[in-house]
């Protein structure tokens, strides 16, 4: 069952990688081809804000659901991938940048935005590094991932909105509508919905990597 | 861009996916193993 569903996401991703460049129109407005990158930027970008969501989320029930060490490894590593998927993010928007705006960077309120967000969530894991007691390390990171699920918020989608940028308009606009093509619109949600499937997979085989590593160093102490 | 260019776009990308799938594939297949494991 859990290789059937592997491969339906294989088959997934497949036809989302050859619908971003086979069946998506090219967007108006755009330089050649630099539309396309859309349909890995937003779906990356997207996929660090559900993990820094679901570390708060695994931190909470850290604190408040027996200060079990699963949900503290749960949180830890879907911060690792979300700052994974948020440098992917910021990479694939720097190359759109130096094509549509001449520089790779610009300080964009959304570019800025997310740099605060990966030094945030950056710290979070020097915080973790830097405590050598596990479960004074455990208290603590969770009590900041908490944090986070107002920070988070706040740098994805208020931040870029309230302040004047070049970066496009998003996918549901400040009139709470779509205005993009339907099929680009299609694109754009299979691919979110993929990566996120696949954030939750890579996430799972982390979390039972790190679980049997701790059975085994236990093992032999 | 013509067609036939895109075509190769296409297969990177789904030759770099497909890579990653496998490696995930078969981590997963090595920690079931070892989760039997007594």
């Amino acid at each position: 069952m859990r290789k059937l569903l592997a491969w339906l996401l294989w088959l997934w991703i497949s036809a989302v990688i050859a619908g971003a460049f086979l069946y998506a129109p090219l967007a108006k407005g755009f330089i050649g081809q630099s539309s396309r990158i859309l349909f890995f930027h937003v779906p990356m970008a997207w996929v660090s804000f559900v993990a820094f969501i679901a570390a708060g989320v695994w931190s909470l029930r850290f604190l408040y659901f027996g200060r079990q060490p699963r949900h503290d490894r749960a949180a830890a590593v879907a911060v690792e991938l979300g700052l994974v998927f948020g440098v992917l993010a910021t990479i694939t928007g720097s190359l759109w940048a130096r094509v549509m705006w001449g520089a790779f960077w610009n300080w964009d309120p959304r570019q800025t935005s997310i740099v605060v967000a990966l030094l945030f969530y950056g710290a979070y894991l020097a915080l973790r590094s830097s405590l050598e007691d596990a479960d004074q390390r455990a208290r603590l990171s969770a009590a900041y991932a908490v944090l986070g699920l107002v920070v988070a918020p706040f740098l994805f989608f208020i931040m870029p909105r309230i302040m004047f940028s070049l970066h496009p308009q998003s996918v549901i606009n400040a009139q709470g509508k779509v205005e993009m093509e339907s099929r680009m619109v299609q694109v754009l949600l299979a691919g979110s919905a993929g990566c996120t499937a696949l954030f939750f997979w890579i996430h799972n085989l982390k979390c039972r990597l790190l679980a049997h590593a701790e059975r085994k160093s236990a093992l032999y102490e | 861009m013509v067609t036939g260019e895109i075509g190769w776009v296409v297969a990177v990308n789904l030759i770099i996916w497909t890579g990653l799938f496998l490696y995930l594939l078969r981590l997963g297949s090595r920690l079931r193993e070892l989760e039997k494991k007594p």
